[in-house]
């Protein structure tokens, strides 16, 4: 029983990714008065990528086909961790949150390789972005985690959502709200989205993601694509997870599942408003002030990490 | 007691969070009109703090501050910055000296120094933590935004910051002030403004612009 519960959390993060990304992309155009493509369009366009012939760069090697597969694998195996209706996951005993931040790593370390393997130029400095963009990006979320870990006493991420499941709602403490503040900043980082990278076009010679991909047609586009949306629901599942999870299930009880599942498409939701309201309104960073954002993020995590010192427990 | 007892505790016991968030931002805040919207923020909080601490202490004076604070500071204060900002037709930039980064990572030492002061009290004064830490690192971030801005109406508003702090202390050691004195503290910061409205005018016009750190130089 709970085991398929589990698999169905998981199969819920990677099918319902496209449909996330959709509906922000749908919020977006609504706010800015426009009528905006249907809510179910990745899906499809998914589909048809992946009936496509696949176009490789005579210069290329044996990476530039590994790399999305690594990077769909690598996101797949991160989502695992992550805990949506009830407090445990698939891989939740297997390892602890570092395993979840280097999975991540990982999947861009394969994506920036095939990128720079394809040969364009676009490839190149997109790669070289994106190198920059998740090291600095990589120590507010490490400590960000770290601190709820330190709270909870405990290194997995389902543990940590247990732990705060036990605690009072309302009892919010400063480690909350800096390690909140820090990782929502990261999240916009690792996700590619508005002050950092501009997700919706390839026009800009400041692009990022979409840079990397220039090179990709075929059923290899489609598995970036697919796993760059099941980062960002990922993302969103682990700041809820991390910071409201009140009203997950406590027992494999139907009722309690419903509840949690409708709770956690509310709290999704909210997320999702708030995010295009954000990349509505939030023009895009130079590039050169990119790192300033993620120092603001470094300092926010560090002083929650040097806060729980005073926190009691 | 009911719903608004709990929300006075609530209020009382984790705004000061809060608080530390407007200081970190301010750190980081780019253009002078975020500044003081962050100001007008953080001068909510105090007063959100004020009327709880005057319905837990069942103080009636207590409520007369807190109205005066939300006049003055929430209203009155950022609504005549902004209108000095449009009428100097200043750049929006707050001119500083220390990189965002650098900015932030002082807030955040000056966060983790006031709570080491705080600390070092331990349990001999009733004094919460929290609200007093807060008040100290808003005092040392005033000072720190009027060191490091260069911009003549960025002083003032780290004047005000420090001034909000000394207004916390205040109010959580001892319940904050008489009213007389209280009042009298509000029209103090009220002709200080003017005054130092009055000044910038004056240098944008002398000087046609508002760097401090180019004012070496006498001009008649």
């Amino acid at each position: 029983m709970k085991i398929a519960l589990d698999i169905l959390q998981v199969l819920m993060l990677i099918l319902g990714a496209p449909l996330v990304g959709a509906i922000i992309a749908r919020l977006k155009a609504r706010l800015q008065r426009r009528r905006g493509a249907s809510i179910w369009r990745p899906y499809a366009e998914l589909f048809k990528l992946l009936r496509k012939e696949e176009l490789v760069p005579p210069t290329a090697s044996a990476v530039f086909r590994l790399a999305p597969i690594v990077l769909f694998g690598a996101t797949v195996c991160a989502a695992g961790f992550v805990p949506v209706v009830h407090a445990s996951a698939l891989l939740g005993s297997r390892g602890d949150f570092f395993l979840l931040v280097y999975m991540l790593a990982l999947g861009r370390f394969f994506l920036s390789l095939g990128a720079l393997d394809g040969g364009s130029a676009f490839g190149g400095m997109g790669a070289s972005r994106e190198a920059l963009v998740s090291s600095l990006a990589e120590a507010p979320f490490l400590l960000g985690l770290v601190s709820i870990a330190v709270l909870a006493a405990r290194a997995d991420i389902a543990g940590m959502v247990a732990w705060t499941l036990g605690q009072d709602v309302f009892n919010i403490s400063a480690v909350h709200i800096l390690a909140f503040t820090s990782l929502a900043m990261v999240a916009l980082a690792e996700t590619g989205r508005m002050p950092v990278d501009n997700p919706t076009t390839h026009l800009e010679l400041t692009m990022i993601h979409e840079g990397m991909v220039l090179e990709y047609s075929g059923p290899s586009l489609a598995l970036i694509e697919w796993a760059s949306a099941i980062k960002l629901h990922a993302m969103l599942a682990l700041l809820i997870a991390l910071f409201f999870p009140w009203g997950m299930a406590s027992s494999g009880s139907g009722w309690g599942l419903t509840v949690a599942l409708l709770l956690y498409c509310a709290k999704t939701a909210l997320l999702m408003v708030l995010l295009s309201v954000i990349e509505s309104a939030v023009a895009k960073l130079r590039m050169y002030l990119v790192p300033d954002f993620l120092g603001v993020a470094s300092a926010l995590s560090a002083l929650a990490v040097i806060f729980t010192i005073w926190v009691k427990r | 007691m009911g719903l608004v007892g709990i929300a006075t505790e609530k209020i009382l016991s984790s705004f000061s969070v809060f608080l530390f968030l407007t200081i970190l931002l301010l750190a980081v805040a780019r253009r002078i009109s975020t500044s003081v919207l962050l100001f007008g923020l953080q001068s909510a909080i105090i007063a959100a703090e004020v009327f709880a601490t005057a319905f837990q202490e069942k103080l009636p004076e207590a409520y007369i501050v807190g109205a005066l604070v939300f006049a003055i500071k929430v209203v009155a204060i950022p609504r005549a910055f902004f209108l000095l900002v449009k009428r100097l037709k200043t750049v929006r930039d707050v001119k500083a000296s220390t990189t965002p980064t650098q900015s932030v990572f002082i807030a955040a030492a000056i966060i983790y120094l006031s709570y080491a002061a705080v600390h070092s009290y331990g349990g001999a004064v009733h004094v919460p933590d929290d609200p007093l830490a807060a008040a100290i690192a808003l005092i040392l971030t005033g000072a720190f935004l009027m060191v490091s801005r260069k911009k003549a109406l960025m002083q003032m508003l780290g004047l005000l910051v420090l001034e909000n702090g000394i207004f916390l202390a205040a109010l959580i050691t001892t319940f904050g002030m008489p009213l007389v004195i209280e009042i009298g503290i509000f029209f103090d910061i009220l002709m200080g403004l003017l005054l130092m409205g009055i000044f910038t005018f004056r240098i944008s016009d002398t000087f046609e612009h508002l760097d401090v750190s180019k004012l070496r130089k006498l001009r008649g």
